[in-house]
């Protein structure tokens, strides 16, 4: 037979333990608002930023493709669907994403769009002409090259954030 | 570019370079034609949009030019005629859109590039297939607008 002194547990302990639980109980429901109000930008950067979903890997060429993808924005008081284009192509591993905006005045350019000049974006507003790499060609308006998306694959997806400037 | 301020210095500072003013043309109507007019309004509202973004370095999209749709086509033309020629003293090129096919019945007496578009009713559409119509559009617009300026650079 097991004494019952050994299972006893006496009011002190019982008492010192049930404090403790509560009182952490209660500590927990005080500190963890705040931590999650601390780190909350942290996490919201984390999810996927101002990525946008916009091609599937296996849809790309070594030739650039066209592809339109819109978003929310927000200025002000007014919220507008924007609607954006990328030029995209594979090059290797590599995948580049470049901006359809001409450096020059903000036309939008084309690929393969002027017969005189194959396999280069083309401006059809004053002839502006660059690179498969969105290197701007010397003679032409354009001063800089076209600006490159940043680009992020995730599970075959492409996702594209902002347009930089190459230079 | 638009008739923005955050536009506007481009062209002053670009004179040389945007030199087509893009004009909508826009009836109004109180009465029956309400409905149509504020369709035709949305649509020729998103085409020019949609021209000015692939053209921004040369277009400059200028406020609607309205009218009443009970005017005679011929005192809106000859209102109009004092727009563009305004224009004209800053500008090499008039480009005239719209949806309302009173203006092909004056289309002989305007000098300018008028181009009319059936009305297309966006207001049903979803919005993947309005974008795809849209751009259908503009691809047959844009050799139109290019071909005017090749004729006169």
């Amino acid at each position: 037979m097991v004494s019952e002194k050994n299972h006893n547990v006496s009011r002190r302990q019982f008492l010192t333990y049930t404090l403790t639980g509560v009182g952490g109980f209660m500590a927990a429901g005080m500190i963890l608002p705040m931590a999650r109000f601390a780190i909350d930008p942290v996490l919201k950067a984390g999810a996927a930023g101002d990525m946008n979903a916009v091609a599937e890997v296996a849809d790309l060429t070594e030739e650039p493709q066209r592809f339109d993808f819109s978003y929310e924005q927000q200025d002000a008081w007014y919220t507008s669907e924007v609607t954006e284009t990328a030029w995209i192509y594979q090059e290797g591993d590599d995948i580049v994403a470049l901006s359809p905006t001409c450096t020059h005045l903000g036309c939008t350019v084309n690929w393969d769009a002027n017969e005189d000049h194959p396999n280069q974006f083309f401006c059809p507003c004053h002839g502006g002409r660059f690179e498969k790499d969105g290197t701007n060609i010397e003679g032409t308006p354009p001063t800089e090259p076209l600006h490159k998306y940043q680009v992020e694959v995730q599970d075959g997806t492409v996702y594209l954030g902002k347009a930089e400037p190459q230079i | 570019m638009k008739w923005t301020t955050e536009d506007i210095p481009f062209f002053i500072n670009e004179r040389e370079y945007i030199d087509t003013a893009l004009i909508p043309l826009l009836p109004i109507d109180f009465g029956n034609g309400i409905r149509q007019s504020a369709a035709m309004s949305e649509f020729i509202t998103v085409i020019t949009a949609e021209l000015e973004r692939q053209f921004k370095g040369r277009v400059l999209l200028v406020p609607p030019f309205t009218y009443l749709d009970s005017e005679n086509i011929t005192v809106c033309r000859d209102n109009l005629e004092q727009w563009t020629n305004k224009m004209k003293e800053e500008m090499k090129h008039v480009i005239l859109i719209t949806a309302d096919p009173s203006w092909k019945k004056v289309e002989a007496d305007i000098e300018d590039l008028l181009v009319w578009m059936p009305l297309v009713p966006l207001e049903n559409m979803e919005s993947e297939y309005k974008r795809q119509v849209v751009s259908e559009q503009i691809k047959q617009l844009i050799p139109l607008i290019m071909d005017k300026w090749k004729s006169s650079p």
